[in-house]
């Protein structure tokens, strides 16, 4: 018998005595609950000791009492009716811990969730459902039995995946701290979405002129190893200890030889009318350098159009052309893994909305940003695609793809300031051009934003309130949007030179990829799922995975790279620690009652179970006791702990009373 | 300027029997971004036909200005703006359920009423006249088609269920109109 199990034994021996704290959470359930009536009838149920009401258990106050319970009347059980163990079974572990109770001797009933709030304006009802949902927990408490979670060694590293600003932030904070990290980037270059915008509010500096910067400081980082023109193809493992798999795509030149000269470029016959940087505008050669400022400062091949003339490799004085390069693969050992896959902006071309895709003087932000760019493929003079010239009345639509249930739901969030930006960006460039924004609603918060709005206003934009539904192309290529102004009432059909569509962000298939890959829950938008909207933002519910920037949702630069430094601090903590607690609550197999056949192998989403000379075998640190494999032996002889067919059971037959509640 | 609105012009009782139809209920979510007014081809013609404004006084109860109001009876029911919204309200249906509660409070235009007395009437909208007999004649038909023009007793049914439903009283003109 080992240790735990000789514990486990002597708490099954005894008397189970249990204590019940039932709190009212201010009005949250005592509105709705009577707490001291659930008291006096708890009491009154075999096993327990005593039962009390508290305005706050999770208070100071509520804690200092479970300890003072559990000492004075030698409780062994602890039950707590009151919120959700989301955000509070951790402190009540913690706090019965304290008190030198096994955590997971600790049972947790929510009456808050599943019952006051649910049956705000049936007090009886609810009164009545809270006495049995505790009684239930009362009869599984009683079975429940002490776990032991273990402690395994963390590898110090981290992986970040996604170098736009938001991965480079956190890399470079996991880096300052003394961590190395893996910074693996699917593109050319690190940088992201940012490195295309031209200007950022709320104060205009040039987007490169700030991220450039960054992105050189990354590269020097003695504890950042940038694996760019990579992407993450497996990912196993747990926290402290995941094996990660990484691609890195062919070049088709060897990295450490380019110089990034151009020398090649020059030569290079071939002329591709498409560019990745200019969101499609404008022309690039076959072999090519991202752009100025990328980082690494390296060419790659378009194989898709490389006609193997050779000119490259002729050109190239340092020898660095390799047509023959293959996909190479490195295994990483890292502890943490921090998301900042990023997102992409929605495209409104397979729907032609307002004509996108249709009429040529249609385009999105994207591409506004590109051409009035001072590197970008016009130089930064803005001319509307169908003559080339510069357009003398601009329109931008807010909302596109956004706060609409045929595309999506949810608010970008940056849209607007966007298009405060850009707009104010042609008033300054171009002062006698018309500019109007039509909106349905400004929302500008955040420190110096409304200023920002403010100063819009005063340059001469003209705010329509209304959304057109209907844009036409007249002969001469002008668009004609029209738009009901809520505030005068009145249509209004707008004649522009140019029309911009403000769209928003949706997540993209790269990132989704690597969601399934690690397995990070989806929330409804499409984007990855913190573990908890407000207290933790950046943490996913699966230990040592942290997400931040885009890939959590939609949000402007500041927003991201406080994420990216809040990954960075989460995900050092098991880094600092060099150690970290895996899941107490996992599965277990009966030996004298599994046939082993093998059933509950393929079902385990975390590789835990695997068959070995015909016996089952259970890598404990590695099961995160979802109990799906439990659910599928059809023997019985897995059994999730803490869920154990008798506690669940306790709980089932207690559904119905026997007696008088 | 007329007077301003007052709350006692808000009826909840009728914002809650628009919102009985399937789907007009979702006025509640209108956000008003003009994405029904602005495409809408009967605006174009009548700026006064504004349905964004209509389903937003049926959100706020306004019952005597809405049904009193000539222009909701301008709808062709094309439903382009339902397809378009974004909220996913039901705009053209909920526009009916309040012509529907309109004439249920006796409003009615007089060219409706006027063509309600041909069904009375004859039971057709639109009755037989000589041009479309003499038609008919040509293409070697009966100048009286089978319908209860020819029936005498089918057309004394419909003058039956006319009544039964009450349809003659409401399509009736009052003195001087209305």
């Amino acid at each position: 018998m080992t240790e735990q199990e000789a514990v486990t034994e002597t708490i099954k021996a005894e008397e189970p005595r249990i204590g019940a704290f039932i709190c009212e959470c201010g009005v949250n359930i005592g509105g709705a609950v009577d707490c001291q009536a659930v008291a006096d009838y708890v009491a009154t149920l075999p096993n327990v000791t005593t039962a009390v009401v508290n305005k706050y258990t999770c208070s100071d106050a509520g804690q200092a009492e479970i300890k003072n319970a559990i000492k004075e009347l030698g409780l062994n059980r602890v039950l707590v009716a009151s919120c959700t163990p989301k955000t509070h079974e951790p402190i009540f572990r913690a706090c019965v811990e304290e008190a030198g109770l096994n955590p997971y001797l600790f049972e947790f009933v929510n009456i808050r969730e599943h019952c006051s709030w649910i049956h705000m304006w049936e007090k009886e009802d609810a009164t009545h459902k809270a006495k049995e949902m505790v009684r239930m927990g009362v009869a599984r408490a009683a079975k429940l039995e002490p776990l032991q979670s273990s402690e395994v060694p963390v590898t110090n590293k981290a992986l970040v995946i996604g170098a736009g600003v938001t991965g480079m932030q956190a890399a470079l904070d996991i880096g300052d701290m003394g961590f190395q990290v893996y910074l693996v980037e699917q593109g050319p270059s690190i940088g992201g979405k940012m490195a295309q915008l031209d200007k950022t509010f709320p104060t205009n500096d040039c987007s490169i002129c700030i991220l450039g910067p960054k992105m050189v400081e990354v590269a020097r980082n003695k504890n950042i190893e940038i694996m760019s023109y990579s992407e993450v193809e497996e990912v196993d493992g747990y926290v402290g200890n995941f094996k990660v798999k990484v691609k890195h795509k062919p070049r088709y030149l060897n990295i450490d030889d380019c110089s990034g000269c151009g020398l090649c470029t020059e030569k290079c016959p071939v002329e591709v009318p498409y560019t990745e940087f200019n969101e499609g505008i404008g022309t690039r050669k076959a072999i090519y350098v991202p752009f100025p400022q990328a980082v690494p400062l390296r060419a790659l091949v378009d194989k898709s159009v490389c006609i193997d003339c050779g000119a490259c490799s002729k050109a190239c004085e340092r020898g660095a052309i390799d047509m023959e390069q293959q996909e190479t693969f490195s295994e990483l050992d890292v502890g943490v893994i921090v998301v900042a896959a990023g997102y992409q902006v929605y495209d409104p071309e397979p729907q032609h909305e307002y004509g996108f895709g249709l009429y040529d003087n249609v385009i999105t932000t994207m591409e506004f940003e590109r051409l009035i760019n001072a590197s970008g493929p016009t130089m930064g003079k803005v001319v509307r695609p169908s003559d080339v010239q510069p357009p003398k009345s601009i329109g931008f639509v807010q909302c596109v793809g956004s706060r609409d249930k045929n595309s999506n739901i949810y608010c970008s969030s940056f849209c607007c300031m966007a298009s405060l930006k850009n707009a104010q960006l042609i008033k300054e460039k171009y002062p006698d051009t018309e500019v109007y924004i039509m909106y349905m609603d400004m929302r500008t918060p955040f420190r110096m934003y409304e200023e920002f709005y403010n100063r819009a206003r005063d340059s001469g934009i003209k705010f329509i309130r209304g959304k057109p539904a209907e844009v036409t192309e007249t002969e001469d290529h002008n668009i004609i949007a029209r738009v009901e102004d809520t505030l005068t009432g009145e249509i209004v059909n707008l004649e522009l030179d140019l029309l911009v569509l403000s769209v928003g962000a949706v997540s993209t298939e790269s990132t989704e990829k690597i969601r399934q890959i690690l397995k990070v829950s989806r929330a409804a938008d499409g984007f990855m799922m913190e573990a908890h909207p407000k207290l933790k933002p950046v943490d996913t519910t699966l230990d040592g995975i942290f997400i931040g920037g885009m890939t959590q949702g939609p949000k402007d630069i500041p927003y991201s790279i406080s994420q990216g430094s809040a990954c960075a601090a989460r995900a050092t903590r098991f880094l600092a620690q060099g150690k970290a607690l895996t899941e107490g609550i996992t599965v277990k197999v009966d030996e004298d009652i599994c046939v082993s056949c093998g059933m509950c192998v393929p079902m385990c989403p975390f590789q835990a179970l695997s068959m070995e000379e015909g016996k089952l075998n259970i890598i404990s640190a590695l099961c995160k006791g979802c109990g799906t494999c439990a659910v599928a032996c059809p023997t019985g002889a897995l059994q999730q702990s803490h869920f154990k067919n008798d506690q669940l059971l306790a709980q089932v037959k207690n559904v119905f009373a026997y007696g008088e509640v | 300027m007329s007077d301003s609105i007052k709350t006692s012009d808000f009826d909840q009782a009728f914002r809650d029997e628009v919102f009985e139809e399937p789907g007009a209920d979702k006025i509640a979510l209108c956000f008003n971004c003009t994405g029904c007014s602005s495409g809408c081809p009967m605006t174009e013609q009548e700026s006064e036909f504004n349905i964004r404004k209509f389903l937003r006084m049926a959100n706020l109860g306004m019952k005597e200005q809405l049904l009193n109001s000539p222009y909701i009876w301008y709808c062709t029911t094309c439903y382009k703006c339902q397809e378009r919204c974004p909220q996913g309200v039901q705009n053209v249906d909920a526009l009916l359920k309040i012509r529907t509660i309109a004439v249920e409070n006796g409003i009615m235009l007089v060219p409706h009423k006027k063509v309600g007395q041909l069904v009375v009437k004859f039971g057709h909208a639109v009755p037989i006249n000589d041009d479309t007999k003499e038609k008919r004649k040509k293409l070697g038909l009966d100048e009286v088609p089978p319908t209860v023009h020819r029936f005498e007793e089918g057309l004394d049914e419909v003058k039956k269920l006319i009544k039964i439903a009450g349809f003659d009283e409401m399509v009736a003109e009052e003195e001087g109109g209305k």
